[in-house]
């Protein structure tokens, strides 16, 4: 036996034990599509040419196979080819369904060089426009370092074009992982336990952020579509923590600027409670709370089935400040631009509440309380949204923040 | 890497599971059969520091690999590996057999039992008592050295990004990303890319 570290051999792919193909991006893009677009022979065949509208995603798994190592994602070439002439829509569809982009594209960067572009995609089944989402994703590179125009990138290769949007690209498949790492997966050592409980609690957590949405949606008529779909948003508990780090980059011009809503910094900071003033508390403690609160009940289904039950959970988050972070989230997804709202100055109004007495907490705590219970009239369309503000006279919710909204 | 042993193409990484470390490692090497890839270098004194591993022990993504001789200590000049829990098997994927056992260590600092425990993690691979594969009796014959002789270990600092896996990558999809795929018609709004 030869020396054996090479890839082919007799045109089948041998690939040591222990080796897996985990390539960065650097490499993706620097090495492997680099020389792909150059028309330079790539040594070894690792990734191949796949034809994207003839493949479904779980063909893949088998066309790009290396070695005999279980993978879990997959790499291949692909030449992007426009719908239409004119267009600007890459045609992606397969027999079973296609390929759907996501927002931006982001930066790949070497140093501090920018050296490509990738595009996140997710697969659905069926057609367009009713497709059902699954657990599919693929990311797409493509060259692209700004300023040096592609020719000089394509060099003298007779099938490279000009346009950005055409030419080759490499891909990455995979499955969304969705709650727990495994345990013996090569990357994730056994140490890892109490992450995987994490995750697992934020799975199971975030169905109930579900349902606080969902009845959140249903009462605010031009959003329930939004925020039904928005469900699946939370769907990855684990992923949640990153939504708000993200979102003021990205969705801050699409959606309302809300203040921060300032209880990490005690009640009386009004200084903080601007439009562009943004924290963001971590998810973790929403989920974990929730599930160790005795107050909160769910069905078998992990659904909440009324207001009290509501009430209760949102009234169990008090002490940890999640709330806040709950409101926050509601707030991003109420894609409104009428509805300008902003925290008036904490003032001596009491909303009558009728729970507050299961909400009365040590001093330091009571302004908080305030302040979710003003929030929780901001979000709720409906005046008696609730049904726990039973008390609550009109006239008082005029010169509340209500006022403010324009539904 | 900075081995000169193996030559793959890059993008490769020395990533094993359990199953291949007790499989094509541990085992092979218990049976004084040459390993391939010939990579994971033989450290007789065990145990180590943690950070004496550099250098002397194959590494790949922030992680060390050795073999060494079970030792019935292990406690070293400043400290001391500790089980973080019971001893685990490791099975195979296609037959679901038993092929060795994992266990966990911590590394403290300071004496037992009152050692400060730190951010390193070693993975401890052993071959079940008996031989691995439960080879047929014919072979019995070279098996004389203890397959329970040798381990073969992995050790890790905690605190280290996970990183180099999926190459930056991930494989989640970033919340926004969820958040966009929620709105309808994304392929009708002209964004820049």
């Amino acid at each position: 036996m030869s020396r054996g570290m090479n890839l082919s051999i007799n045109g089948q792919s041998q690939v040591p034990p222990g080796f897996r193909f985990h390539p960065t991006e650097e490499e993706l893009l620097h090495y492997y599509l680099r020389k792909k677009v150059a028309c330079e022979k790539i040594d070894l065949d690792v990734i191949r040419e796949v034809d994207l509208n003839k493949l479904e995603p779980w063909d893949i798994q088998e066309m790009c196979r290396i070695g005999s190592t279980p993978q879990t994602d997959w790499y291949f070439f692909s030449h992007k080819d426009r719908k239409y002439p004119t267009g600007t829509r890459m045609n992606r569809a397969t027999t079973a369904g296609f390929w759907k982009a996501t927002g931006r594209d982001k930066i790949i960067r070497s140093g501090s060089r920018r050296i490509g572009l990738r595009k996140t995609l997710v697969f659905y089944k069926g057609r367009a426009p009713h497709g059902q989402k699954s657990d599919w994703i693929m990311h797409e590179y493509r060259l692209d370092d700004g300023a040096a125009s592609n020719n000089e990138i394509i060099g003298v290769c007779p099938a490279g074009d000009a346009m950005s949007e055409e030419g080759w690209v490499v891909c990455r498949v995979f499955k969304k992982k969705n709650y727990v790492k495994t345990l013996d997966s090569p990357q994730s050592p056994s140490g890892s336990l109490a992450e995987a409980r994490l995750h697992s609690l934020s799975g199971g957590n975030s169905a109930i952020l579900n349902q606080i949405l969902s009845y959140m949606g249903r009462t605010c008529e031009s959003k329930s579509d939004l925020l039904d779909k928005l469900n699946v948003v939370v769907s990855d508990g684990a992923n949640l923590n990153k939504l708000s780090y993200q979102t003021k980059d990205n969705l801050s011009s699409r959606f309302t600027h809300l203040p921060r809503l300032g209880s990490s910094l005690g009640p009386n900071d009004h200084s903080n409670i601007k439009p562009s003033c943004y924290q963001y508390q971590p998810f973790d403690d929403v989920f974990l709370r929730a599930d160790e609160s005795p107050a909160f009940q769910v069905n078998q289904h992990g659904m909440i089935r009324d207001w009290a039950t509501l009430d209760r959970l949102v009234a169990s988050q008090l002490n940890g400040q999640a709330e806040v972070s709950l409101q926050k989230q509601q707030s991003y997804f109420v894609d409104d631009p009428s509805m300008s709202t902003s925290l008036p100055p904490h003032d001596d109004e009491k909303v009558p509440f009728p729970s507050q007495k299961r909400l009365t907490r040590p001093e330091s705590h009571h302004d908080r309380d305030h302040d979710h219970q003003q929030n929780l009239h901001m979000y709720g369309c409906d005046n008696d949204f609730w049904g726990i503000t039973t008390s609550t006279s009109p006239s008082s919710l005029s010169d509340g923040p209500l006022r403010y909204l324009s539904a | 890497m900075g081995d000169n042993k193996v030559n793959l193409p890059p993008g490769f990484r020395f990533y094993p599971t359990d199953e291949e470390l007790v499989v094509h490692f541990l085992h092979r090497k218990a049976s004084l059969l040459p390993c391939h890839p010939d990579v994971i270098p033989d450290l007789e004194l065990y145990p180590y520091e943690p950070w004496e591993l550099q250098g002397k022990a194959w590494c790949e993504g922030s992680k060390w690999y050795f073999y060494s001789r079970k030792a019935s200590s292990r406690t070293t000049r400043s400290g001391y590996w500790h089980p973080v829990r019971p001893e685990e098997p490791v099975f195979t994927s296609s037959s679901c057999r038993e092929v060795g056992f994992k266990q966990c260590y911590a590394f403290h600092s300071g004496e037992s039992p009152h050692g400060i425990r730190m951010s390193w993690i070693m993975h401890e691979y052993r071959l079940p008592v008996g031989g691995a594969s439960g080879r047929s009796p014919r072979r019995k014959g070279l098996m004389k050295i203890d397959p329970t002789t040798w381990v073969l270990c992995r050790v890790y600092d905690s605190e280290d990004e996970d990183g180099g896996g999926g190459g930056g990558g991930g494989v989640e999809l970033s919340c926004l990303d969820e958040v966009f795929l929620s709105l309808d018609d994304m392929d009708e709004i002209s964004l820049p890319n």
